[in-house]
């Protein structure tokens, strides 16, 4: 197990992936920083353009950032799909199986450091939204105070277990479809539009008797969880339909079902 | 099997003088096509094993099994002591399987890091196979700008990582010009002496002659032949051209028997040393026979192959 993570590891920190995905993470992080700053300082008429500059500053950063949830999940379904199917298209994964580890050691170790993966990704984004929320709150001349540790935490939980459960819908479909690039299509297509109209159509059968199912997607209890996270600064929410202990037990049974599943198709097929 | 007695004579090791050993290996995919059928194939410990098949044979498919890499569908097989893509057994094989699978961003060094640490072999030994295969001044580069014939090494000096006793080559020379052929036959030859065994599969009738000791022929799936390179050729003899022919048949007749000659394409195949050339010349022409062409003849196994396989020369 240990050598295969090694192998794993070596591998990834070499990876271009590896920080396209950490710059594009920073980045978006910094252009909602940035957008919503000049929307606080030019209200707009509408309520579409009223951001409360109080939630740009650094005890509300983990607030602030835990809403890249969607399109992080997004990111970390990409990332998935890139990570399963590429051992396809480049023909290493005779390599790894005709090297000493097991099939399944082989996995696991691909796992464990798929969701080191995701936690560098989290790391990113909790450390570029608290530098980006200290830049504001220096410009704007307001007291710097941090969220406490265990807010952190919790957020910092919250995010890696999106990304790893989103991660582990593309790690699914690499090793169903055998290749990336269909791979992250088709996780793109569910994520952004399958999810979305299979759960309206759910929650308009019957006057909304059969919600639970919707209820059970793995994109509702991803905002669902990012939803959890708020304060008064962010202004009135309505109370969530899932809440968060159900959406933190759905996302661990998406993560660990996918990677179980995909385990028994790496070692049951054949490779070709 | 081979019984060896040490020195306490009551102390016996039983070991095993076969490497790889199949029985009625079976392929058969889900599409109905049976790729490989009942093959019963054995490489002896220490041998270069040729295993040769025209394309869409079945030959990568049941390489492809003793790695554990394909199940079969029926049969058995052993190699290097256990069963097919169990640990125990891969950690003594090291194995090239039709084009080598390298991660492209990485170096053709670090590439090999990546597969040591997965093997768990020391560092040390990526500069030693590097040697090995002359890559360590393009080690360096990426596996993506490589040249075919600097992947193909690569992929021999990945197969080399374990120093194994049993080393798996599927086609090691596909996609090479003929100096990246000729080089990697000589690599190959030189990987093969000592006690490592080779099991080396190809339709390069050529090259499986100049490396080989023993082949295995496959053909639609089946294992056609199994026997040294020596026997399949068949015995050594002469070819005598000479006027007139049934004049000289009926003499070497006397002279070797009738078991001894036959006639191909208006020559006399006959059945003996090829140092008796110069013996046959004098007596037929003492005969009052002319002899237009007399050498030594052997098949090649080219001819041999064809023969085998039903397949057309040429074709």
């Amino acid at each position: 197990m240990i050598a295969t993570i090694k192998f794993e590891w070596r591998k990834l920190r070499f990876r271009p992936a590896l920080f396209v995905s950490a710059g594009l993470i920073a980045a978006l992080t910094a252009l909602v920083y940035f957008f919503s700053w000049y929307q606080a300082l030019h209200p707009s008429t509408g309520d579409r353009g009223l951001v409360n500059i109080a939630t740009l500053y650094p005890d509300q950063f983990v607030n602030q950032v835990i809403g890249a949830g969607a399109i992080g999940g997004a990111i970390a379904i990409v990332l998935g799909a890139i990570y399963a199917g590429s051992e396809f298209s480049w023909g290493t994964l005779k390599t790894m199986f005709t090297q000493r580890p097991g099939r399944l050691t082989v996995w696991a170790g691909r796992l464990v450091v798929f969701s080191l993966w995701m936690g560098i990704m989290a790391a990113v984004l909790f450390v570029a939204g608290a530098a980006l929320s200290v830049i504001v709150a220096l410009f704007q001349g307001h007291a710097i105070s941090w969220p406490a540790a265990v807010d952190i935490a919790k957020g910092f939980g919250a995010i890696w277990l999106i990304f790893v459960a989103e991660g582990a819908i593309g790690l699914g479909l690499g090793v169903v479809i055998r290749q990336s690039a269909a791979a992250l299509g088709a996780g793109l297509i569910y994520l952004l539009a399958v999810e979305l109209i299979a759960v309206r159509f759910i929650d308009s059968i019957n006057n909304g008797a059969y919600k639970w199912i919707g209820n059970l997607f793995v994109g509702q209890n991803a905002a669902a969880l990012t939803q959890s996270f708020t304060s008064p600064a962010f202004g009135r929410s309505l109370a969530p339909a899932i809440s968060a202990e159900h959406a933190v037990l759905v996302l661990a049974a998406y993560g660990v079902g996918l990677m179980i599943i995909a385990a028994g198709l790496l070692r049951l097929r054949d490779v070709t | 099997m081979t019984t060896r007695r040490l020195d306490k004579p009551t102390v016996v090791v039983m070991e095993n003088t076969t490497i790889v050993e199949t029985h009625s290996l079976t392929k058969r995919y889900g599409s109905g096509v049976l790729a490989v059928d009942s093959v019963d194939m054995s490489v002896r410990r220490g041998e270069v094993y040729g295993f040769l098949g025209p394309n869409g044979a079945g030959k990568t498919t049941t390489l492809r099994m003793l790695l554990g890499l394909i199940r079969p569908t029926a049969g058995t097989a052993t190699v290097a002591g256990h069963a097919p893509g169990s640990p125990v057994g891969l950690a003594r094989i090291g194995s090239l399987i039709e084009s080598p699978g390298f991660y492209p961003y990485l170096s053709g060094r670090e590439n090999l890091r990546v597969v040591a640490d997965l093997a768990s072999v020391n560092q040390k030994r990526v500069d030693e196979v590097l040697d090995i295969v002359e890559l360590s001044s393009r080690a360096g580069r990426k596996f993506g700008t490589y040249s075919t014939g600097m992947k193909q090494r690569l992929g021999v000096a990945a197969a080399l990582l374990k120093d194994p006793d049993l080393l798996i080559l599927d086609e090691p020379t596909n996609g090479l010009d003929p100096q990246g052929m000729a080089e990697m036959r000589k690599l190959i030859k030189d990987i093969g002496q000592g006690d490592r065994t080779v099991l080396l599969s190809s339709h390069l009738l050529g090259e499986v002659e100049a490396i080989c000791d023993r082949v295995g022929v496959i053909s639609n799936g089946h294992l056609v032949t199994q026997s040294t390179v020596q026997e399949l050729l068949g015995e050594e003899g002469v070819l005598v051209r000479a006027q007139p022919i049934e004049q000289a048949q009926d003499f070497l007749t006397r002279m070797f028997g009738a078991e001894a000659i036959s006639r191909q394409d208006g020559a006399i195949h006959l059945k003996t040393k090829p140092e008796n050339s110069a013996d046959i010349n004098r007596q037929l022409m003492n005969a009052g026979i002319s002899v237009s062409e007399l050498r030594p003849f052997e098949r090649s196994l080219e001819e041999v192959f064809f023969k085998l396989t039903g397949e057309k020369q040429g074709s």
